[in-house]
């Protein structure tokens, strides 16, 4: 589905990505995995359109979309929840979530029945739907934020850090929650530091390190790799 | 207490006003951090357009508002495709630059076309309406319905509508903006067209009680810039709320201190508020 070929970022004269190859396919559940600064969110918000690939290719269903504008990319499909979550704070849930279906703003039909899903999905959310997204707690906001990419409708959700600065039974809860989205059909691209329980969920992975891909396995390879346990496990 | 009133009512004036025309402002910059200096400009164009229909052409005050609003929406959009957008990765001092060359190259043009002398916008409401012991100028009345309705149909504009959402969803989290799909150029554009037609429905409405000059926007671009500084760089009701204080400053210090300084208070009022509250009234943090 995704395909990435030789894909570089540059941040000025600084090579933020090199030589990244990699691909996603359809129904899949991959893991991005690396440090603070290895290129993770560089690399999705490459895919997503908000930095251009200064060298490389990206093709989606054998389309190539480099450097297309993240509404175009939304509009193919692909939609990312990113790290810190970037959510509209003033705004209520509801209207947060609708803002999600922006693309698909004429079919009012298709955004009623997504928008009942996953309220079905975060039920605390359907309760909290006139509070103001800033208001509530990190956990209840990344709900926010995965269900307004989910209202997007992506054939492919890029989800960055999603268990980032949250408790650990909501960490819990919300692998559940991404396993269950991949189950439905949604090709996940998840970028994580939690190697564990990211690769418990996963079927393959992909390492990042300075901003190359320095490996590449399926979940049980990946669990049972020494240098991934001692990197990124602790054990 | 008649005389209260009556500066209550010319307080209620002047805000209206000066609350459209620092909507306009607030918005462009709470989206595109753009200090629009230009702003007052294409108040200005407003006002000549509604003129020069009117006078030249013999149409009427309402279908010269409109092609005004029209008239100065696409060139404020001209403004943003020609400069601010090539402008967007440049350090900030390009843009202000850049607002002050269109600033000045619109009064050039203006004065070029139409001379430097100062003209009386015609009004079809010149009645003097006799409430309660107050004389009220009909266009009076009509600039305070006129304002306070648009910005009416604005507020639920940006709130009940998706497209209008967008504007404000850009404001607070421009990168979420993104990743939803909505597209900046295109938010960028309505911002600026909707900008430009407050600009000129404001001077449209009250240039018949002033005079229609090419430096006819100056003192009201500093004073717009005052209101939004006071209300909160980037708020809606900032703009509205700061505008009316102006509004009433100038109407009641005008008064009861004196018409000579009617002008400063606007300015003394920043000052003062600044010195006490240094992010404004109604900013909720920091761009």
């Amino acid at each position: 589905m995704l395909q990435l070929n030789n894909v570089e970022a540059r941040y000025g004269s600084f090579k933020a990505l090199e030589q990244v190859s990699m691909s996603v396919a359809q129904g899949e559940l991959v893991v991005l995995l690396g440090a603070n600064g290895a290129g993770k969110s560089t690399l999705f918000n490459t895919i997503s359109g908000l930095i251009k690939p200064s060298a490389g290719t990206i093709t989606l269903d054998g389309t190539d979309v480099t450097g297309l504008k993240p509404s175009g990319l939304v509009q193919s499909g692909v939609v990312q929840c990113p790290e810190g979550r970037k959510l509209f704070p003033e705004m209520s849930v509801l209207k947060n979530l609708m803002l999600g279906a922006y693309v698909h703003r004429r079919d009012k039909a298709a955004i009623k029945k997504t928008l009942e899903e996953i309220l079905a999905l975060f039920p605390i959310l359907d309760e909290k739907k006139d509070q103001s997204a800033g208001s509530l707690s990190g956990g209840q906001q990344q709900m926010v934020a995965i269900g307004r990419a989910m209202m997007g409708r992506p054939k492919l959700l890029l989800l960055d850090e999603p268990s980032l600065g949250l408790a650990p039974l909501v960490v819990k809860q919300m692998f559940e929650t991404i396993k269950g989205i991949n189950e439905q059909g949604t090709t996940v691209l998840l970028a994580e530091q939690n190697a564990f329980a990211a690769l418990k969920i996963a079927h393959r992975a992909y390492v990042i390190e300075n901003g190359r891909l320095v490996m590449e396995g399926d979940k049980d390879a990946m669990l049972g790799n020494e240098a991934i346990r001692k990197a990124y496990i602790g054990a | 207490m008649e005389l209260f009133f009556q500066q209550v009512l010319n307080g209620l004036t002047l805000g209206s006003i000066y609350g459209l025309v620092a909507l306009g402002l607030t918005l462009v910059y709470g989206i595109l951090h753009v200090p629009n200096f230009a702003h007052g400009a294409l108040y200005m164009v407003g006002a000549y357009v509604s003129y020069i229909t009117m006078v030249d052409f013999g149409v009427n005050y309402w279908v010269a508002m409109l092609l005004a609003a029209v008239a100065v929406a696409v060139l404020a959009v001209l403004c943003e495709r020609l400069v601010f957008n090539p402008l967007r990765d440049a350090p900030p001092i390009h843009d202000k630059i850049a607002a002050i060359g269109i600033m000045l190259f619109l009064e050039a043009l203006v004065q070029m076309q139409w001379g430097a002398e100062f003209r009386r916008m015609p009004t079809p409401y010149t009645e003097i309406l006799d409430i309660a012991g107050m004389t009220i100028p009909a266009q009076r009345v009509l600039i305070i319905a006129g304002a306070f309705s648009l910005m009416a149909v604005l507020h639920l504009f940006l709130k009940k509508t998706m497209t209008g959402s967008t504007i404000v969803a850009m404001a607070q989290n421009r990168e979420g903006a993104f990743l939803v799909g909505i597209d900046a150029n295109r938010v960028a554009m309505m911002t600026f067209a909707i900008s430009g037609a407050l600009a000129a429905v404001g001077a449209t409405l009250f240039a018949p009680i002033n005079l229609v000059y090419p430096a006819m926007g100056h003192l009201l671009i500093m004073k717009a810039f005052v209101i939004i500084i006071l209300g909160g760089m980037g708020s809606i009701p900032g703009a509205i709320v700061g505008g009316l204080i102006i509004g009433f400053a100038e109407a009641f210090g005008g008064f009861y201190i004196s018409t000579d300084y009617k002008d400063i208070i606007a300015f003394a009022l920043l000052v003062v508020i600044l010195s006490i509250k240094p992010t404004g009234l109604f900013s909720k943090g920091v761009h």
